[in-house]
């Protein structure tokens, strides 16, 4: 976090200096483990085993909270009684599906009921929705004394269980003492007086089983009562300024704003089943109607009516899966002809940067909107395997556009960070020569296509022509005025144009507009909220009046578990939000995440619907239970529980379970992505890991071109311990040659003790660091570490997996000029594959979700 | 380079249409690449090392071995003029006494040229090593004690004014003739610190090679000066009487700074490394030819001829042993500098006596 | 009023920002792109054109209250600026007077009147101040001067996330170490101490206006055990060019003695 984040890690010396506990784990001792109490180097892709271990602790020493867990989690849920656990099929759950590759989930459900996940059906494709939410939407059983062996407390033992802290050390190298440590630490600040706060940065998410590291986390944190109380919590520090942002008015391809679903072009054919697919019966997300009403309403105004379905037909459909390395290798297959690249340079920060540019390689045209011409921009005639002849400038059939675009300090608007909160940034400057900001560019395209369109009949251009695209402009340049944008994402009613009071406001009838419902309430009294900057001193400490945070202006969500069952605050220092029995209201420090007249002795009835099935000890009001989740009987594709795997490659067998992987995880069985052996493979014999250096950002483009940060971090290098060095004969300051099966790289030699090598298993095991910022061009120069790194991904989310593979190091320069797979011979050493899955899931289909890479299950897609 | 970014290839990164260049440093010169500025720099230059980067406890530890003081940015030029400076004050000396000794005139107006002339050459060499050379009149700008360079610059300015006015009037009489004889007078006064101050000039400073000796330094430094002036003197033409009295002013002076070489190596034997700068290295070898030089010259000035061929081989190997001994003292300087360690294990001492 | 740094390297994260905050508002060039290999170090020195420096300690030894899977080792960072002396080696030597104490306390190079003697260099017991050869003149931190007179602190301190660099009135900067040191050694971390606080504590310097706690030897961090301020040893240095200069007088008075042909 001091790393990455070195200005939100101020709080964390301002929480030490308090007296807060530092605990950091990571295979690198880095500027965060210089100041923190206790350093837990493990080995890259060993998580959730230690992470299970510490569940396994908390559980073994009943040093649970209680109340919390019994209360507010689903701790006492029974679930289906066919449900077996990773336990009773040596790495699988039940439900496994040999012809699809994937679990049928019906098994892991509450029993007898059949349990929506929080959000729709957004992330399952293939699988039919399961639609039936007319039953209750939690659970119908429960052992609130967690006896019952089909109780979530029992399978939740059950399944952690061998997570030993033996295993613990087996598999992640870590001493048992060091383990134990850090789980009696996490255990003793637990309870009514004392939180835990996680914090990680999402290089965390990127395995094979990322959404499952999450999962560890939220269920310790759960286990622990540290969600939804003041100093809890699971923060994600994430890569870029306002990637929070890019998520709640997405850039991502299966969501709408506000985390509404994409329609799925099989199931959400009208309107109508649309909002059956995924609308809740319970829990807050019965409101959906609303939010989609309201948002089709601000897209497309007076067109959208209630009889044509709110012009719910003029949204894309999604027909597969359209994730980031599926589109990229769908690409190199020729079945996509244009690109938008804007603020990302994916030749160096994406997984496989040669695949990456075999994939460009490929396609019509490509817009590049970034500072500076990066790596991506000049892919056609500065890459590798151009450098060695196999590809010919003359011969990339692609067509190029570079814009220029604007810095944050030259165009007004927002950024979202982990916490949610948005705060604006005013433009101090105009952007020098054609450089514009992101929303002139989508305004002015907007406003082009519409031109080229208007005398236009069709009706499949009715979706353009209706588009409410009148944002009033300013300055020389005509730029859309930032704030215009943010009232509409606020919302306001149709007829008056009054602006809503927030989201609660909203109406299913088309009577409000509204871009993006979680962000209502955002522009305020016709007041730009996020622009507030009350110092700290002049508030009280929760800061409210310092920019705003989504919803309502929150601070902590689930903050009903901050009080106990009865409403009272759990203690006096960690009082947050209560229920005043005077008033017959919630109030407290911050704005109560709770329907906020429902007093704590609120039980619903049984034909209770919609908000009014949340009970008064729900928390988790976006949930249909009100649960929090220990236990996932929806929503996951690679088990309700999280289990650990060995990384996509590893340097060795599972120690846990006969399954070597992630079962569920996407494969891309292509010749220009070829994968290790699934352990053990003696041509790559060294762990590698990838991250980022304070000194530059991401893949370079805002640092690599500036001096004064340049200058700080002039050269691609790798951290090798003395010991790996010693024994391959690396010198310091020298130069070692990087390789993997997808390419090699070269790098300068940085031999360090802060990167040790690990004892698992009795053999000790080499691990490699990779900062990945360099590229070809810019001040500073140098190979991209993530050339090195394969196309595989997590199910549920689509992560690439590029913190934890193998791969082999040599003194000097030796590349044989950085030779990629994409190009010239292919590695052709055939490779047994087969070790990764073991029965049932031995022989799965191949690709993603049953799908091969570079198809999606409707056939080809553009 | 695309021109966009040599729009910035100063490294500043501000672009003049819309930044206000008035930062502090914002008139700092640099070269307009990259790798000059690298190269630039006046510490020593960054090498890679073949080890981890983690300091040996065994030697005590350092910062990677980085030096903790700044090498001196001196040139050359500083001990060449410590050389014809300190030349420059033994001649005056030497010519005031001669004066008021009654010794022969011509040998009083030789001493008041060369020191004339010393200076002259010694106030070029100056200037040549200012990083701003046309600002040298700002030495003259205020005067501070605790500075040895400004004490020195005016001692150097007065020793000039002083020496040139008494070498144009040697050859007059009556009232010039008397103002002659007091500004030789007034040189020879000026030209006992001139002799010495450089010595202070080296050995105010953190530089341990330097500070270390200073209480030994001053000596050295004016009996090398002795040597260097007497040697000079003594390959000029001279009679009997001249070459008795530069004979004998430079066997004191050749003897002088071999003792006084040995008193400045027990000083600074205090410390080790310290003395290992006059060892070792380009000074070590400076150090031990200035020191056979100076026996060589020493020799060779008591011989009992008084022929041109005696004097020349006195005259020149002494001449050899003085700039060799400046030389020598000024680039121990440089080495101590560079060791961290040196510094570190003399103000390890003194902190243990406090 | 004096004011000047109290740098805590026990919150030093390393981060540069300090570094980075210094070039950009005193318009620093870069030190060019050289890769040194010193741990996360790449500036590797204070110079005339960088006014902060991080450094970056990898250490075979464990520091108190913090536990590794590394064993003994620890890794200290800490952002290593001028030391604005009380009694000022650069400033005693300047023979110009281009190095002068401001109102604020501070020792500021007049860049107009710098000749480029490079005097300040060799007086410096800390070896912060340098000539740029390219520009001739010497150069090291103002103590940002120009921002201290709009009633601004220094670019780094406002730019240190974790307040390892603070900035203020000096008595209250002293007061605020010394209660820093109590709390560190209450607990645990006994090795904690205060570099150059005052003039007891550095009688060479009379005291730093810029001072640091450290947790090892001042050696460790590139610092002098003991910096003396040329000028407090200068005496004996005079003493002898004086005795010096008698003995050179009377060598030529004795090579004299005895020729008088008048």
């Amino acid at each position: 976090m001091a790393e990455c984040h070195p200005v939100g890690f101020r709080w964390v010396m301002e929480a030490k200096r308090r007296g807060a506990t530092i605990i950091h784990v990571d295979p690198r001792f880095t500027r965060t483990s210089a100041v923190a109490d206790l350093h837990v180097p493990l080995r890259a892709g060993s998580d959730i085993a230690f992470l299970g271990g510490i569940v396994r602790h908390i559980l073994e020493n009943d040093a649970y909270f209680k109340d919390y867990v019994v209360n507010y989690t689903n701790a006492p849920a029974i679930i289906e009684d066919d449900f077996q656990d990773t336990e009773d099929l040596d790495g699988l759950f039940s439900g496994w599906d040999a012809d699809k590759g994937e679990y049928d989930i019906s098994s892991w459900s509450y029993k007898g009921v059949e349990v929506a996940p929080s959000a729709g059906q957004r992330e399952i494709f293939s699988a039919e929705p399961h639609s039936e939410r007319g039953t209750t939407a939690g659970a119908e059983r429960f052992d609130f004394t967690l006896q019952d062996p089909n109780c979530v407390f029992q399978i939740l033992k059950k399944h952690y269980s061998r997570y030993t802290p033996e295993i613990v050390e087996e598999t992640c190298g870590i001493p048992q003492e060091l383990f134990l440590k850090v789980a009696d630490a996490l255990c003793r600040n637990s309870g009514r007086e004392r939180t835990s706060a996680f914090c990680y940065a999402v290089g965390w998410t990127q395995h094979s089983v990322g959404v499952q590291y999450i999962r560890t986390a939220a269920i310790i944190q759960l286990l622990l009562g540290n969600i939804g109380r003041p100093g809890g919590g699971i923060m994600a520090l994430r890569g870029h300024a306002s990637i929070q942002g890019s998520t709640d008015i997405p850039t991502l391809y299966n969501l709408l704003p506000g985390y509404l679903p994409m329609p799925k072009a099989k199931f959400d054919k009208t309107f109508d089943d649309y909002v059956k697919f995924n609308e809740s019966t319970s829990g807050w997300w019965s409101e959906f109607p609303k939010y989609i009403v309201s948002l089709l309403k601000a897209w497309w105004g007076e067109a959208a009516s209630f009889q044509n379905g709110w012009c719910y037909d003029y949204l894309p459909n999604l027909t597969g899966d359209h994730s980031h390395m599926t589109t990229v290798a769908d690409m190199a297959d020729g079945a996509i002809q244009g690109y938008f690249v804007m603020g990302e340079n994916p030749t160096v920060g994406s997984m496989h940067g040669a695949l990456h540019r075999k994939g460009m390689r490929e396609l019509d045209w490509m817009v590049v909107r970034d500072f500076a011409a990066t790596e991506t921009a000049e892919f056609w005639r500065e890459a590798p395997e151009i450098a060695r002849g196999e590809v010919r400038t003359e011969d990339v059939k692609t067509e190029v556009f570079m814009f220029p675009a604007a810095a944050h300090t030259e165009k007004d608007g927002t950024f979202t960070n982990t916490q949610r909160m948005l705060q604006w940034h005013h433009k101090a400057i105009e952007p020098p020569g054609d450089s514009r900001s992101e929303l002139h560019f989508i305004y002015h395209l907007g406003v082009r296509l519409r031109k080229l369109y208007e005398d236009s009949t069709d009706l499949k251009d009715r979706p353009l022509l209706d588009l409410t695209w009148d944002y009033p402009t300013k300055g020389p340049h005509q730029e859309p005025d930032a704030e215009a944008v943010l009232r509409e994402i606020h919302g306001y009613k149709v007829d008056s144009g009054e602006l809503v009071e927030g989201f609660t406001d909203l109406k299913s009838d088309g009577s409000t507009a509204c871009g993006c419902w979680i962000y209502s309430g955002v522009y305020k009294d016709g007041v730009n909220q996020a622009a507030r900057r009350k110092p700290g001193r002049e508030q009280s400490w929760v800061a409210p009046e310092w920019g705003w945070a989504w919803p309502h202006n929150r601070r902590i969500l689930y903050n009903r578990a901050s009080a106990d069952p009865e409403g009272k605050p759990w203690s006096e220092r960690k009082k947050y939000v209560w229920w005043d029995a005077k008033v017959g209201k919630w109030t407290g420090e911050d704005d109560p995440d709770f329907i906020p007249d429902r007093p704590p002795s609120y039980r619903p009835e049984e034909r209770a619907s919609g908000l009014d099935t949340i009970s008064g000890i729900d928390p988790f009001l976006l949930q249909g239970d009100g649960k929090g989740w220990i236990y996932a009987p929806n929503g996951l594709l690679d088990g309700p529980l999280p289990t650990h795997y060995e990384p996509q490659e590893s340097i060795c067998e599972n120690p846990l379970y006969g399954q070597q992987c992630n079962p569920a995880r996407i494969e891309w069985k292509r010749k220009d992505n070829p994968y290790h052996r699934a352990h053990g493979d003696p041509r790559f014999p060294y762990v590698i890991t990838t991250y980022r250096l304070t000194e530059h950002h991401t893949a370079g483009a805002m640092t690599r071109w500036l001096s004064w940060l340049s200058e700080l971090q002039p050269e691609m290098f790798c951290e090798v311990s003395p010991e790996l060095a010693a024994e391959n004969g690396l010198t310091n300051g020298g130069w070692a040659t990087i390789t993997t099966a997808r390419g090699e790289i070269e790098a300068r030699v940085l031999v360090t003790r802060r990167i040790p090598p690990l004892k698992i298993r009795g053999t000790t095991v080499h691990q490699i660091g990779l900062p990945y910022h360099w590229g070809s061009r810019g001040l500073v120069r140098g190979d991209a570490a993530n050339e090195l790194i394969s196309f595989v991904a997590d199910p549920n989310v689509s992560i690439q997996e590029s913190k934890a593979l193998t791969g082999n190091i040599e003194p000097g320069r030796k590349s044989s000029g950085r030779r990629v797979v994409t190009s010239g011979r292919p590695v052709e050493e055939a490779v047994d594959q087969t070790s990764r899955d073991k029965a049932p899931a031995a022989n799965r289909p191949t690709g993603g979700h049953g799908v091969e890479a570079g198809q999606s299950e409707e056939g080809e897609q553009t | 380079m695309t021109k966009e970014s040599s729009r910035f290839a100063d490294g500043r990164f501000i672009d003049p249409s819309v930044g206000v260049l008035s930062g502090e440093a914002a008139d700092q010169k640099v070269p307009q690449d990259q790798d000059e500025r690298a190269h630039s720099q006046g510490a020593a230059p960054l090498d890679l090392r073949d080890r981890p980067p983690e300091a040996p406890e065994d030697e005590g530890a350092t910062y990677y071995d980085r030096p903790v003081l700044k090498e001196p940015v001196w040139l050359w030029a500083i001990p060449a003029y410590f050389y014809v400076g300190g030349l420059g004050g033994a001649a005056a000396v030497l010519g005031a006494a001669a004066q008021a000794g009654g010794a022969s005139r011509r040998l009083v107006a030789r001493c008041r040229w060369t020191t004339a002339a010393a200076v002259v050459v010694g106030t070029g060499l100056l200037i040549y090593d200012l990083g701003r050379r046309e600002r040298f009149l700002n030495m003259l700008r205020v005067f501070r004690r605790t500075s040895p360079m400004s004490v020195g610059s005016w001692i150097l300015a007065a020793s000039g004014g002083a020496a040139s006015s008494a070498a144009v009037l040697s050859g007059t009489d009556g009232l010039l003739g008397a103002l002659g004889d007091f500004s030789g007078a007034g040189a020879g006064v000026l030209g006992m610190p001139l002799a010495g101050y450089t010595a202070i000039l080296l050995s105010n400073s953190a530089v341990p090679a330097w500070k270390e000796a200073h209480k030994t330094l001053p000596f050295l430094f004016v009996a090398s000066a002795i040597n260097a002036g007497a040697s000079l003197l003594e390959m000029t033409p001279l009679d009997e009487d001249e070459v008795r009295i530069v004979q004998r002013f430079g066997t004191s002076g050749r003897a002088a700074e071999l003792l006084s070489g040995l008193l400045v190596e027990r000083e600074v034997a205090a410390n080790e490394r310290t003395a290992r700068a006059y060892k070792e290295g380009v000074a070590g070898s400076l150090w031990r030819g200035g020191e056979a030089l100076g026996v060589i010259s020493l020799v060779l000035g008591v011989l009992p001829s008084t022929g041109r061929l005696r004097r020349w081989a006195s005259g020149i190997t002494g001449s050899a042993a003085a700039a060799t001994t400046k030389f020598a003292v000024f680039y121990a300087g440089k080495a101590s500098a560079r060791d961290p360690r040196t510094t570190f294990e003399a103000q390890r001492k003194t902190l243990a006596k406090r | 009023m004096a004011t000047g740094f109290f740098t805590d390297t026990t919150v030093c994260i390393g981060c540069k920002a300090c570094e980075v905050a210094c070039k950009e508002w005193n318009q620093l060039p870069d030190d060019g792109m050289s890769f040194t290999g010193m741990s996360l170090d790449n500036t590797a020195a204070l110079s005339a054109s960088t006014w902060r420096h991080v450094e970056f300690i990898e250490r075979p030894m464990a520091l108190s209250e913090q536990q590794t899977g590394l064993g003994q080792f620890s890794w200290l960072l800490m952002s290593d600026v001028c030391k604005h002396c009380k009694s000022a080696g650069c400033l005693e030597n300047c023979p110009t007077g281009a190095i002068v104490r401001t109102e604020f306390d501070s020792v500021y190079v007049q860049p107009d009147i710098c000749n480029g003697c490079g005097y300040c260099v060799v007086g410096c017991p800390f070896g912060v101040i340098d000539r740029r050869e390219d520009d001739g003149r010497a150069w090291k931190c103002t103590l940002c001067y120009d921002r201290q007179k709009d009633g601004m602190e220094p670019a780094c301190a406002k730019a240190c996330p974790t307040d390892s660099i603070q900035f203020g009135d000096l008595d209250e900067l002293r007061e605020r170490a010394r209660r820093r040191v109590d709390e560190l050694h209450e607990r645990g971390v006994e090795e904690a101490y205060l570099y150059g606080v005052d003039a007891a504590d550095q009688p060479g310097t009379d005291g730093l206006n810029a001072f640091f706690l450290l947790v090892d030897k001042p050696e460790v961090y590139n610092l002098p055990p003991d910096p003396v301020a040329p000028r407090k040893y200068a005496a004996a240095g005079w003493s002898s060019v004086a005795a010096a200069g008698i003995a050179l007088g009377l060598a030529a008075v004795a090579a004299v003695a005895g020729s008088g042909r008048r």
